[in-house]
């Protein structure tokens, strides 16, 4: 089963496809949250993922944007998707029928 | 002000892997984080890297094994040395000849060079990114303890053979200056260790046999050494007694030794599988 943020990071860097890399991801990460993001936590939950073979990273072209220094680009892996969907499936169940959920559909009955 | 704090940050950066250096701060770059920002980002991560360092067993060996065990050994046949030298040089001996001393002292001093460069290799192969604390350990260990032993007892001077008192900091610099060949072989020792990783089996084998040597030929010299300077009808000292501080200052050749052998194994291994794999793929055309 995944962690939280092991999730979180997976999710955004699904979303990101093909633009997936460190930055961006801890960006999709903050804007998803509006908490900030560790370099520390995104950099060593990346290295746990693959090394469960959920994601592949590899170092990208240096960019002149980036002052001309590489990237890691991100991909995640089939079992990264179906760890994700694991993982969402487990919330959604536990999450029926709590407070909190029916707030989003339109507040407690 | 700012272009030094980026360049301080840089050079932080290097507790980093390079390829992990090249992306953090390719993310900084991108980000537009400030310095301070970016500093604890930075130093964040470090931390985390390093923890992550000492959940495998290799630099607990590195930072008990050597540093601690075998420093503090190495620290004290030094001072030993230094003592015999000068007990040597004001005439003290009158039961050995000139050549026995000076055979036994140069035997010493040859044994400290050979172990501080084995407890440094094997410092550096142990600890990788680790090894700024425990070559920091080690040094303190190696160069202080003695001192650092005097000043935790609460002594601040101390009293010579002759009962003059001797300043802290004049033993201070005599003991840096006993234990800095050792403190230089260990370096030595720690930069081939850090490269290298492993020897060859056979070097492995060499450093190891002359470590043994030295350790029994000063274990068995050491009893009528010992014996010459104590007063007539004064028992000797056993054998184990005498073997401890030079088998805790020596016992890295033999992790040195096992480490190689296990280095080889590997290599074998992994060119029997390569042959098996070669030999599968000429049989079977895609």
């Amino acid at each position: 089963m995944l962690g939280e943020f092991e999730y979180l990071l997976l999710s955004a860097a699904a979303r990101l496809g093909e633009a997936a890399y460190g930055a961006a991801i801890r960006r999709e990460i903050e804007d998803a949250t509006r908490r900030p993001c560790s370099i520390g936590a995104l950099y060593t939950t990346l290295d746990r993922l693959e090394a469960k073979g959920l994601v592949r990273t590899w170092m990208g072209d240096p960019t002149p944007q980036r002052g001309g220094r590489s990237k890691r680009v991100v991909r995640v892996t089939a079992a990264g998707v179906r760890e994700a969907k694991t993982f969402y499936n487990a919330v959604g169940r536990a999450s029926r029928g709590v407070s909190w959920a029916t707030v989003r559909d339109g507040g407690p009955s | 002000v700012t272009s030094l704090g980026w360049w301080l940050l840089n050079q932080l950066a290097h507790a980093l892997e390079p390829a992990e250096r090249d992306v953090v701060l390719g993310d900084f770059a991108e980000s537009g984080d400030g310095l301070g920002a970016a500093t604890r980002e930075l130093m964040g991560l470090i931390l985390r890297r390093q923890a992550a360092l000492w959940t495998s067993w290799r630099p607990w060996l590195a930072l008990f094994g050597v540093s601690c065990l075998a420093g503090l050994s190495l620290n004290r046949i030094a001072l030993g040395l230094m003592e015999e030298v000068h007990r040597y040089s004001a005439d003290y001996y009158t039961d050995l000849t000139d050549s026995q001393v000076v055979a036994f002292l140069s035997c010493l001093a040859v044994a400290l060079l050979v172990w501080s460069w084995t407890c440094g290799f094997v410092l550096g192969s142990l600890s990788g990114r680790a090894a700024w604390l425990t070559w920091s350990g080690f040094s303190l260990v190696i160069l202080h303890s003695a001192i650092a032993g005097l000043v935790l007892a609460g002594s601040t001077v101390t009293v010579d053979r002759q009962g003059h008192v001797v300043p802290l900091l004049r033993l201070l610099i005599g003991v840096t200056l006993a234990t800095l060949p050792c403190s230089i072989s260990a370096l030595l020792g720690a930069f081939a260790g850090t490269r290298r990783g492993v020897l060859t089996v056979r070097q492995a084998y060499l450093v190891t046999v002359a470590s043994a040597t030295l350790t029994i030929v000063l274990t068995w010299a050491t009893g009528p050494y010992g014996t010459a300077q104590m007063p007539a009808r004064w028992p000797e000292v056993p054998w184990s007694t005498r073997l401890l501080p030079f088998l805790l200052a020596s016992w890295p050749a033999v992790y040195l030794l096992a480490a190689a052998c296990h280095a080889q194994n590997g290599n074998d291994r992994a060119a029997t599988v390569g042959r098996g794999h070669q030999r599968a793929t000429t049989r079977d055309p895609p």
